[in-house]
Formats: structure tokens, C-alpha cells, sequence
């Protein structure tokens, strides 16, 4: 009997922690009143109310998290969130965009078949299967008027602006999409994080894959991981944007020209990378000339920067974007001397958005991940 | 904004379809995997522990080590052998559950082995004087051995469950975390996590705490009845 | 009952050594001796439990043996079914119990018992089937007073009855009196004496076997 109820104490401990931590974040709105506290009364002696609570109004609901002790509104400055028209909650904000040197271009590849694979010891490999039929079907629709056309209008529901524009000049697949076999029936899409965490996929590919009858698997990594996964013979097509590496995948022999098209590569969508950093912008990289400067400004002030450290697209953008003298690399003690203000994550665009957030630092994001982002409040 | 738990219990609640799916799987996973381990595991584990030849020892050091592996580790492994270039490939198990299955059966079965010998070695001498001395053959011996084991294959069962479900970095390797046919609960976590969704994150992780809690009472209770 | 002549060694140890002997039907020997004589190693030899150095059995294969150990193991079911096991006579089973005041704890699981208490299982279950020779290790070590006495009469009764030799490993020097026709003595992994029970445990010839005698309050 005693053991029981110590076992069910544990529980209700646990589960009010989870509760306490999960809504740190702060809250919009005061409709959602009733606080964690309240739902599981084990989590509150645990919490005293945090002073940022009487200060902040706009961060009144953050309350038992003893856990995470993150107070955003509070440390910054405190008029910021009144004069920005976003949601409450999210302190970082886009500061640069729409920057010639800051187009983010999506682009697919097929895999070839006959790719010169190699296993691990690096022995030739001859029979590896891709199903090149399905890669095809899937391309083809995503280059249709069908295709294109529900990408360039995606997230105008959800956030009144597209997240992803129509590549002027991009190709065109006008004739008949094959639909599945019984072979063909399984594609293998291996893609980068954002094209999925933005939920592009998600929206898209359900109707390709009602209407041919195919299934497509998604695996999402950094880009860099997408084209491993590639390479390894794990992947039917890619989807990624990170230029340099597309064009050693396609230089490398990995990747194959479809029927009626021109090129291996199949650039068809871009959006723009963003610089985002906290509302107040110490650093002030609003009223630099270019984005170049603003990464400049950023490394002579070291202000906090976050980056993927993944070699995911998004990364190799950032790496292009400091000043040369830094010498900034993937290689980890390229930037070794920098700790105190660049900060590696290795991890996926969403956890360094939060990560950004709570240490108010700059980052350098995806518009598409960082709408969600926003309009999700800023999770968490 | 709502907490963490009420996210879960509104999670549950709404049946959803995808997160039914990711249960489903996961429960296929676990299952599937902590039973083919006990399967494979205590039939060695038992043999190991009474058994006395050469090398026995040495097999004991390997099977501990072979616990602490890194599940990734395990995955990476299990990648490379199915993968499109791999040895294996003519098998086609990549990002399936099959193969998931397996890379933590061989990331348990070492696990049930260890934990099974160091009981049934710390037992096999006595029970075996005893049975001996009855007059008993070796089948017999084994037999009252074997009946010995009923509790620490219950809880070595739990840690072999516990393990698999809570693991992420070898079905995340193998499986690919494909949405609607590899993704688990911990892969899904993972997934919401970089995505920047904490509390869709811990909601889950609310559902498999809970989930381990069920089974776990239900094998002690199960347990308790049998270990009298 | 004959035994080969033996040794056993662990390492560079040799823990004991051995002459071969005789057991003679329907006759107690008691084998006394301090700790670390090598008590229990030859009655496990002589059980064939442990294998001699040079393997083979020290014991013949034809007789019957029965043997329990010093720390003989509660198996994980009813004191009842633990006497039983396998399918042992109920009868046989129910005489025991009577003897040994098992009676009242037949449905107890065993491993709930108190030391004294499994002791008095472990006899009653060594001594279900008839057997040539019956070792017992330290049977009665555990037991208080009034259950060693109605196991002695017990193992009596069952000698008597099944004509078998009995080699009762002892350091309860009281008992090996009352009830050893013969005795060994060991010392220093050495069988160092024996004979008739009056002789080694009354008169010894030497002088390590008298010491041992007086420590445990003999003449």
C-alpha cells in the first residue's frame, strides 16, 4: 500500500513538473487565465511566483516553471513588444530580409541509378535500388501548373503571405504524370528541415499523392545529411538548397537529367533567408547598408549569435555571410576564438529559433520557419 | 497558451489520427523488440550463468560492454548494413519498422543476457548441489533453474521495455522517423523539438511517461502473482 | 559404499586429500574436523557434485546417493511441493512433515521460512527416497535443540529402515556421539584419524584430534 502511494506521488510530481516547464513560455493573451499552478497543485510549492510576474504584464503567465528560468520580456527592454504589431510573446524579430545575397533557392534532384556508389570501405557498389520512376512522377507534378501552384500559394491561408515564391524562369513539366505500380509505388524523398518543419510537405504532398496513388517518405535533415542520405543510396530525390553542395552532388555523378528536362538541378522555389535578432537590436543591423554589414556590425560588437552548426543549407548560407578576415568555417576551431559570442547549436532551425529567443541573440533563419515560428508564438 | 498536460490530455482526447499512428507504431517497436530480446536472452543468459567452459568469462566482459553501447552506435551500424549500399541492401529494410525492430533487439538482447547471468550465476551453484543431491538429471535442474528466474525475467523484461521505449537514437538512425510509418513517440518528440515545439514535445512525453507507468504496474502486478 | 581415493585443488591449493574408504551399509560415520578442514569439500566430492582433480566421479556409479547441502536451496514454491518435488510420495511426505513439525507451514512458501525452519525441509526432502548412501552437511546446524533431536531419531529411523550407510558431516561433537558408529577426522585438508566412534571421538590416538575434543568440551 505504501508503495503505491509513493509511486503515485512520483507521478504526480513528474507529470506537474512536465506541466510547470511545458508553459514557461509567456502567454498572449489573459483569456488562457487559468495557470498550471492551479491544474496540478504538486508542481506549485515548488515555484514562487516570479518577480518578472508584477513588472511585466505582458509576461504576467509565467509561472511555475522551476525549471527553465527564462523571463524574456523582462531582461529586454520592455517597450519593445508594445510597439511591434506581432503576436506578444516572440522578442526576436526580422531585422534584415529581401537582400539580393539572402535568396534561399529550393531545388530538386533526381538520383541516378547507375551513380557511382560506394559502400562504406569504399568499394563500388552496383545494384542499388532508386526508383527513378517514382523520383520522376514526383517531379514532375511538383513542376506542373498543379504543383507550382499550391506551393507559391502556401501559407496564404495561415499567415497571409507566401512562404515560398515561384523561381522566375523555372522549369516547366506540362505532359502526363505516370501514376504508381506496385514497383514505383514508394518514393524515398530525402529533404531539408525547412521545407518540412514549415509544413510545405505536409500541405503538398497529400494531394500528389491521393491523385497518383504514390507514397511519399519524407526523412528531413540539414541539407548536408539530406545529401549523405543520397549518396548512400537511401533516397529516390532531394530536395535542398544549398548550391555548392548540389553542384558537387551533381559533379560527383549522383544525380541524374530527367526526360524533357535540361539540368540535374531543378531550381524551382525560393524564399529569402532572414536576419533576425531581439526587438531592440543592440547591434543596429536595421540601418546597415546590406546584410554583409549587418554580420560585420554583429562580429565587432559580439553581440550572441546562433548558429545551425549542421551543415544544413542554412548554415552554409551564414558561414558565406561573415567578413573574410574572420575566417568563420564549419570547422569547429575555425571558430574557436569566437565562443563568447558564437554559439554552434547543431540542431534543427526550430530549436535555435527558441534558443535565439531566450538568449536574445541574432540568428540567421529561413523566413518559412521563422513565420511558423512566430505564429506559433514563439512555442514552447 | 495552454501547459504542457492539457495539450497532452487534449491530445489524447481529440483522437488524433497521426498520434494514434505514432502509439501504434511505437507499441509495435517495444513490444516486438523487448519480447524477441527476452526470447533470445534468457535461454544465453541462463545458459551463460550455469554453464562453466572456456571462455565463458570472456563472453560475460563482451555481453557488458555490449550493454553500454551507444544506440547510436548500434544504428549507425545498422544503417550502413541496410543501406542502399550496404551488404544488406537486397533486404530493402531501411525506414521500416522491421529493421527498427531489430536494431534494438541488438541493442536489448545484451541487456537481458547480463542482467539474467549475474542472477542465475549467483543462484546456478546452489541450486545445482540441491538438485544433484536430490538425485535429480540435468533437465530437471534446469528445470527448477528455470523456475528459479520467473522474477528477474519480469523485471529484466521492465528494463528491456523501458530501454527500447525510451530510446531514440537507433530507431531515429534506422527508421528515418517517417512520418505515418517509422516515426515513434521519442522520434516525434525529437522531431517537434527542432521544430521549436516544446510543449507538443513534452506533451508526448507526458503520454509515454504514462504509458511506462501502465506497463510497469501491470507487469509488477503480474509479477507479485507469479513469483509466489 | 566405496569411495575412490581423491583429491581437490584450487589453484596451487590443494584443500584436500584423501585415502579411499568404505561405507558400510546401515552404519553412521561421522566426519568432524575444524573449519577449513576439508568437511564439506569431500562430502560434495563424495556427492559428485564437485569434480575431483583428474575428473571422474569418487563414488561408484551403481549405489544410490542422496545429499544435502549445507545451504540447501529453497526452491520457489510450497514447502509442500518443495518435499514433493517432481511427484514424491504423498504419504512418504506426510510422515516427514509429522517428524520434522512441517505440518502447519505445508502451504508457507519456502523461501519465507526461517533458517531452522528450511533445514527441516531440506532433511525431510532429502530423505523421501531410499537411497545407499545419504550424505548430510551440517543438517542441524541451524535447528534449535528440540528440532535436532527429532531429526537424528528421523535420520535413524531412516537408516534403519533402508539399510543405507550415512555419512553425517558434523562440528557438533555432541551429536557425533550420540549417534556415529564410526568417525573421520579431518584436519589440514587431511583425513588425520579414523575408526570406531569410540575410539576418535572418545580416545584419539593424536594430538590435533584431542585438541579439537576439548575445544568442544569433550573429556
Amino acid at each position: 500500500m505504501k508503495k503505491t502511494l509513493a509511486l503515485l506521488l512520483t507521478l504526480v510530481l513528474i507529470l506537474g513538473l512536465l506541466a510547470g516547464c511545458g508553459s514557461s513560455g509567456s502567454s498572449p493573451a489573459p483569456a488562457s487565465s487559468e495557470t498550471p499552478a492551479a491544474s496540478e497543485p504538486p508542481a506549485s510549492p515548488a515555484a514562487p511566483e516570479t518577480p518578472a510576474a508584477s513588472e511585466a504584464p505582458a509576461a504576467s503567465e509565467s509561472p511555475a516553471a522551476p525549471a527553465e528560468s527564462e523571463t524574456p520580456a523582462a531582461s529586454e527592454s520592455p517597450a519593445a513588444p508594445s510597439e511591434e504589431p506581432e503576436p506578444a510573446g516572440v522578442n526576436t524579430v526580422i531585422l534584415k530580409e529581401a537582400d539580393d545575397k539572402m535568396i534561399n533557392t529550393y531545388t530538386l534532384l533526381a538520383v541516378n541509378p547507375d551513380a557511382p556508389f560506394v559502400d562504406a570501405d569504399g568499394n563500388p557498389v552496383s545494384d542499388v535500388a532508386v526508383n527513378t520512376a517514382g523520383a520522376e512522377a514526383l517531379i514532375d507534378w511538383f513542376l506542373s501548373a498543379e504543383g507550382k501552384k499550391l506551393a507559391a500559394d502556401y501559407g496564404q491561408a495561415e499567415y497571409g503571405d507566401s512562404l515560398f515564391y515561384l523561381l522566375d524562369g523555372a522549369p516547366v513539366y506540362e505532359g502526363e504524370i505516370t501514376p504508381a505500380t506496385d514497383e514505383t509505388g514508394t518514393i524515398r524523398l530525402s529533404t531539408t528541415t525547412s521545407v518540412n518543419d514549415s509544413g510545405l510537405l505536409g500541405a503538398l504532398l497529400p494531394v500528389f499523392e491521393s491523385e497518383y496513388g504514390y507514397k511519399v517518405e519524407i526523412q528531413s535533415a540539414g541539407t548536408g545529411k539530406a545529401i549523405a542520405a543520397a549518396k548512400y543510396g537511401n533516397a529516390d530525390l532531394i530536395l535542398v538548397h544549398s548550391k555548392s553542395q548540389e553542384e558537387t552532388f551533381v559533379a560527383d555523378g549522383f544525380a541524374t537529367v530527367l526526360p524533357g528536362f535540361e539540368s540535374e538541378r531543378l531550381s524551382f522555389l525560393y524564399n529569402y533567408f532572414v536576419l533576425c535578432g531581439p526587438a531592440d537590436d543592440p547591434a543596429g543591423v536595421k540601418d546597415c547598408a546590406s546584410v554583409l554589414d549587418a554580420f560585420a556590425a554583429i562580429a565587432d560588437g559580439k553581440y550572441p549569435f546562433i548558429s545551425r552548426g549542421d551543415g544544413s543549407g542554412t548554415h552554409t548560407k551564414e558561414l558565406s555571410l561573415w567578413p573574410e578576415a574572420l575566417g568563420i568555417t564549419a570547422e569547429a576551431d575555425s571558430f574557436a576564438d569566437y565562443t563568447d559570442w558564437y554559439v554552434s547549436a547543431n540542431a534543427g532551425m526550430g530549436s535555435c529559433l527558441v534558443m535565439a529567443e531566450q538568449m536574445g541573440a541574432y540568428i540567421l533563419t529561413d523566413k518559412a520557419t521563422f513565420l511558423t515560428f512566430q505564429a506559433n508564438n514563439g512555442v514552447m | 497558451m495552454q501547459t504542457a498536460l492539457q495539450k497532452a490530455i487534449e491530445l489524447i482526447l481529440s483522437g488524433d489520427r497521426e498520434l494514434a499512428n505514432i502509439l501504434l507504431v511505437t507499441a509495435r517497436t517495444c513490444v516486438s523488440s523487448s519480447l524477441i530480446s527476452l526470447l533470445i536472452g534468457v535461454p544465453i543468459g541462463i545458459w551463460l550463468g550455469t554453464g562453466r567452459f572456456r571462455g565463458r568469462q570472456a563472453l560475460v566482459v563482451i555481453f557488458r560492454t555490449l550493454m553500454g553501447m551507444p544506440p547510436v552506435v548500434c544504428g549507425l551500424l545498422m544503417y550502413m548494413l541496410f543501406s542502399g549500399v550496404g551488404p544488406f541492401r537486397r533486404f530493402k529494410l531501411l525506414f521500416t519498422v522491421t529493421i527498427m525492430i531489430i536494431a534494438q533487439v541488438v541493442l536489448i538482447t545484451p541487456l537481458v543476457i547480463a542482467n539474467l547471468e549475474t542472477y542465475v550465476s549467483s543462484v546456478a551453484d546452489t541450486v545445482r548441489e540441491t538438485a544433484r543431491g536430490l538425485g535429480f538429471g540435468r533437465w530437471k535442474t534446469l528445470l527448477l533453474l528455470s523456475n528459479e528466474c520467473i522474477y528477474p525475467i519480469f523485471s529484466t523484461y521492465l528494463l528491456a521495455f523501458a530501454r527500447s521505449i525510451a530510446e531514440v537514437g537507433a530507431v531515429s538512425m534506422v527508421g528515418g522517423a517517417i512520418a505515418w510509418k517509422t516515426n515513434v513517440m521519442t522520434t516525434a518528440i525529437m522531431l517537434y523539438t527542432n521544430r521549436g515545439d516544446f510543449t507538443l514535445g513534452i506533451a508526448l512525453g507526458i503520454i509515454l511517461i504514462a504509458i511506462s507507468l501502465l506497463v510497469n504496474i501491470a507487469v509488477t502486478v503480474m509479477q507479485r502473482r507469479l513469483s509466489r | 559404499m566405496k569411495l575412490a581415493s581423491c583429491s581437490k585443488t584450487y589453484g596451487r591449493r590443494t584443500v584436500l586429500r584423501c585415502p579411499a574408504l568404505d561405507f558400510a551399509p546401515g552404519r553412521i560415520c561421522a566426519l568432524a574436523g575444524p573449519n577449513g578442514s576439508g568437511k564439506s569439500t569431500y562430502a560434495r566430492l563424495a556427492a559428485g557434485v564437485l569434480t575431483p582433480d583428474g575428473g571422474g566421479r569418487v563414488a561408484d556409479e551403481t549405489g544410490v546417493i542422496r545429499y544435502m547441502p549445507q545451504k540447501s536451496f529453497p526452491f520457489r514454491m510450497s514447502v509442500e511441493d518443495n518435499i514433493r518435488l517432481f511427484g514424491g510420495d504423498e504419504q512418504r511426505a506426510e510422515e516427514l512433515m509429522k517428524a520434522l513439525g512441517l505440518g502447519g507451514l505445508r502451504r508457507q512458501r519456502a523461501r519465507s521460512l526461517s533458517g531452522g525452519e528450511t533445514a527441516r525441509m531440506s532433511l525431510a526432502r532429502v530423505l523421501m527416497q531410499p537411497c545407499d548412501l545419504l550424505i548430510l552437511d551440517e543438517p542441524t546446524a541451524a535447528m534449535d535443540m528440540e528440532s535436532a533431536i527429532a531429526a537424528e531419531k528421523l535420520v535413524d529411523d531412516y537408516r534403519k529402515e533402508c539399510g543405507c550407510a550415512v555419512l553425517l558431516v558434523t562440528h557438533d561433537l555432541s551429536q557425533a556421539r550420540r549417534m556415529a558408529d564410526e568417525a573421520l577426522f579431518f584436519y589440514q585438508g587431511e583425513l588425520w584419524e579414523s575408526g570406531a566412534a569410540e575410539t576418535v571421538l572418545y580416545r584419539p590416538e593424536k594430538e590435533e584430534t584431542r585438541r579439537f575434543l576439548e575445544f568442544y568440551g569433550g573429556r
